[in-house]
């Protein structure tokens, strides 16, 4: 029974024409899903629209039998929907602790609050060590982690992540991984989007390849990279001139 | 020496009062990014509530402070959802608030000058023409200091307003929520906060704090309609100095300014005391523009 | 296997059409042009109507502070409408230009038709000198620094004696007879109108103005993509303050007295911006719209409710009115809908 379905959805920016054009995509319940695909092809934006950052111009989003195609952003994370944008999006201005209690803004009970605080930090010591620092002014790694963590103060049930790894070395991306591993044993839905297809690839049970606003692709991630028409479309023209030779 | 203790405290009692009227200006910019060219006429306009509460109802201005910024309050959040929601989400934001709020200013000036007409009005409760008389301590023979009551009352208002404010966007769920939307409005959103709202807050907030600045205007300096224009200039000049959206920066650009331009009063004369802002303004432009405290805002 | 959804569904690769693409009016061009050319002749030709015209002086008045205004919202366009850069202080190159020319006449008999272009580049040092402080900010801190800058001419201006303090200058008359006075006025004043239009209209249609459009839309890509976003945004402040100058320069003498408070006023800057925005501010158009549309709405209010603050209300509703409503203006609005006559498409 998939968790979260998306039924032919069209959006766009403003005035500006559709990004996503009939987008239809299916998700399942602690399964993971890595999406992959060229610039603009709609990866931000359709994350964006589940989020209820964007709405929808046509089509609908539904979690849960619920849809959200119309909701503000904080009806959708109320049902369990997280989203963390390529930015971090972190108060910079804010210690690592309060940006993590601003991740829990939703929840009443200040004692979950506290468990939960703990728990991130369990699963993040390098965040309890600096739980006094504004945000700020941290590395990128550290960044992205306290991104994640405060994402885990609402235990969500859909954790979407737009390029965890952008911008960052190699051995704080695998890092992050084994983050996002982590949360996958622990029954969260994750849908990746990585520019980094090989690695994301790996991580993902489900890949789903974007262009031009539709899922052209889908499948399991173990072989997608082997189809030559996702390689001809996603790895461009280099791979095509490559077998010319 | 006392000359100069004189000025330098009358120069800090006046910038009490300009902190309280920027911290508003800057709480409105610093959530919503809306540069309120209108602050002023509302403080104008608040004035003028307090002034006929005293002159009819004999209510002192300080104690009016109780029901303007009540009301102010609402006002302000009925101006954001009527007129500020609909340009929310449009690219030239800044662009529109700057000439929206233009226009509200005007607006509220000619129905202000329409209703009250032009006749320069100031409340005159007691202490508005009183001062504490400071000897001994520390001051040579025979030499005392004046501390204007109504200047002095005035400030210590200003104080607890400021710190209040400060207690609230610190310590409440609200405050939080500002603060967030402050410094990451989309974030603010990710995790939750309904920005919508918070702004309409904030804007209640800033023009509340306008309505309590116009309290006290209404007997510290005579006012009529067409003064918000004299008044937002400095406003705004002080805030720009101060870095805009940084609270702190607007209430030590006052305090800095206020003593300042006190001295520029007594040694060259009281025209010249706004300029002393226009003067700091250009300055702060031409060494560090994004202000004392600002950070380098994006257009 | 993994299918290929491209295959199944259709293909929409057709990208819709964007603001710039909307199609012009269809319609011989040229035509555009004899209609203006008989407007501007029509305007040369009418002092010569003096036995038709009854208040004779009257309507040369009228028609001088039209074309002012006219003059003044189309220099001011240069730098709000096409740039996109808010100049609510931009009296204060009216006063410039008018102080130079009054005190020049007060103290040494120069006429102002003779140095009404040094006014107006009085105006234009002023406007480099401003713009090369004030353009170092963005948005909001520029916008408040252009009133800053009006605020504190008008304190400069109101403390110097030889400026006339808040007294002014009262300047001698024109030496012609009243019958006849108000037209050099006229012709003036529909010259600038004429050279503030055209520049304008140059600006608008060159490089330079292409510049000044990528800055309006995005400065940062703007200048990533090679626009030499200070320079040209400093020059296009220097431009749009000579018009308003030398139209200064004019109206002082028109009125035979300089005043600190005539010229550096906010309502004097709130007019030009709001005649712009009217009509329509980033259309060469636009501000010629505005300033007939406001002057005679200004007129018919000034009748209906005589001179009472509620004028002012009228011009501040109706400039809020606009921007929520009617962004574009009238040239604007009627140029998205297809529906603007060609005579006033001069974009």
């Amino acid at each position: 029974m998939p968790i979260l379905e998306i039924t032919d959805v069209s959006a766009g920016y403003g005035a500006g024409p559709d990004i996503l054009r009939g987008l239809s995509l299916e998700v399942e319940e602690a399964k993971s899903y890595c999406i992959i695909g060229p610039n603009g092809a709609g990866k931000s934006t359709l994350l964006k629209v589940i989020a209820g950052l964007l709405h929808p111009r046509s089509g609908d989003v539904v979690f849960r039998g619920e849809s959200l195609a119309h909701r503000r952003p904080d009806q959708v994370l109320a049902t369990g929907v997280c989203f963390v944008p390529q930015d971090q999006a972190l108060f910079p201005e804010m210690s690592v602790r309060e940006n993590l209690i601003m991740g829990a803004y939703l929840v009443k009970d200040r004692a979950l609050i506290k468990e939960r605080l703990a728990r991130v930090y369990e699963m993040f010591p390098i965040l309890a060590e600096r739980a006094g620092q504004d945000a700020g002014k941290m590395s990128g790694g550290q960044q992205q982690m306290l991104a994640m963590g405060r994402a885990l103060m609402i235990d969500p049930i859909l954790l979407m992540l737009d390029e965890p790894t952008l911008g960052l070395a190699p051995q704080i991306a695998q890092q992050i991984f084994s983050q996002v591993e982590q949360l996958k044993s622990m029954g969260l839905t994750v849908v990746i989007i990585e520019q980094n297809a090989q690695r994301g690839l790996e991580l993902a049970d489900w890949g789903v390849v974007l262009d031009l606003g539709i899922v052209r692709f889908e499948g399991p991630s173990e072989g997608i990279l082997e189809d030559p028409r996702v390689r001809e479309l996603y790895l461009g023209k280099a791979a095509g001139s490559r077998e010319k030779k | 020496m006392t000359n100069v203790i004189q000025v330098a405290i009358l120069g800090l009692l006046l910038g009490g009062v300009y902190a309280l009227m920027a911290a508003g200006l800057t709480l409105a910019f610093g959530v919503m990014r809306i540069v309120n060219l209108a602050h002023a006429a509302f403080i104008i306009a608040s004035a003028y509530i307090s002034f006929f509460a005293f002159e009819q109802l004999g209510i002192d201005p300080l104690l009016s402070v109780v029901f303007v910024m009540p009301i102010m309050f609402f006002f302000g959040v009925a101006v954001y959802q009527v007129l500020f929601r609909r340009i929310e989400g449009s690219a030239k934001f800044g662009e529109m608030t700057v000439l929206l709020t233009f226009g509200i200013a005007i607006m509220v000036e000619g129905l202000l000058g329409f209703v009250f007409t032009g006749i320069y009005r100031k409340a005159q409760p007691g202490y508005a023409n009183e001062s504490f008389i400071v000897d001994g301590l520390f001051l040579p023979e025979g030499d005392i200091l004046f501390i204007p009551k109504g200047q002095f009352y005035a400030s210590l208002l200003s104080i607890v307003l400021l710190v209040g404010l400060w207690a609230f966007l610190r310590y409440s769920q609200t405050g939080y929520a500002i603060r967030a939307t402050t410094q990451n409005r989309d974030a603010a959103e990710i995790v939750g906060v309904n920005v919508r709202r918070v702004s309409a807050i904030s804007f209640g907030l800033s023009t509340a704090l306008a309505g309590a600045s116009g309290a006290l205007m209404s007997y510290l300096f005579p006012f009529f309609p067409f003064r918000h224009w004299q008044w937002v200039a400095v406003l705004l000049a002080l805030v720009v100095l101060g870095g805009m959206g940084s609270m702190k920066g607007a209430v030590i650009g006052a305090l800095v300014l206020g003593v300042a331009s006190s001295f520029v009063v007594d040694q060259i004369g009281p025209t010249w005391g706004p300029m002393t802002f226009y003067l700091a303004l250009f300055l702060i432009l031409l060494v560090r523009p994004q202000g004392l405290f600002g950070k380098e805002v994006p257009a | 296997m993994i299918e290929d959804r491209a295959a199944l569904g259709p293909d929409d690769s057709a990208p819709e059409p964007t603001e710039d693409e909307v199609q012009r009016p269809p319609g011989p061009a040229r035509y555009r042009w004899y209609v203006l050319a008989a407007v501007v002749v029509a305007l040369l030709a009418l002092p010569l109507f003096r036995p038709v015209i009854s208040s004779y002086n009257y309507v040369l008045t009228l028609g001088a502070l039209i074309l002012m205004w006219v003059a003044m919202s189309s220099s001011w366009n240069i730098l709000g409408g096409y740039a996109g850069y808010i100049s609510l202080g931009h009296s204060v190159f009216m006063g410039v230009g008018g102080y130079v020319a009054g005190v020049l006449l007060y103290y040494h008999g120069i006429s102002p038709f003779l140095t009404a272009l040094l006014g107006g580049l009085a105006a234009v040092a002023l406007g480099f000198l401003a713009g090369f402080i004030t353009l170092r900010t963005r948005g909001p801190a520029f916008i408040i620094s252009t009133i800053a800058l009006l605020f504190m001419f008008l304190l400069m201006t109101d403390n110097f004696e030889y400026l006339g303090g808040a007294a002014g200058l009262p300047l001698p008359p024109l030496p012609v007879s009243q019958e006849w006075l108000r037209v050099p006025f006229y012709y003036a004043m529909l010259f600038i109108a004429i050279g503030a239009v055209l520049t304008s209209y140059r600006v608008a249609h060159s490089k330079f103005g292409m510049g000044l459009r990528a800055i309006s839309e995005d400065e940062t890509k703007a200048e990533v993509a090679g626009v030499p976003t200070r320079l040209y945004k400093i020059s296009a402040f220097a431009m749009s303050a000579f018009w308003v100058g030398v139209a200064g320069a004019i109206y002082g003498y028109s009125i035979a007295f300089i005043r600190p408070t005539v010229f550096f006023t906010i309502a004097i800057s709130a007019q030009m911006v709001l005649m712009a925005i009217i009509g329509g501010k980033g259309t060469v158009a636009g501000p010629v719209v505005g300033a007939v549309l406001i002057y005679a709405i200004n007129e018919m209010s000034l009748v209906v409710f005589g001179a009472t603050e509620f004028n002012i209300v009228i011009q501040g509703t109706m400039l809020v009115a606009v921007l929520l409503f009617f962004p574009l203006g009238v040239v604007g609005t009627l140029r998205k809908m297809n529906r603007l006559p060609a005579f006033l498409n001069w974009d």
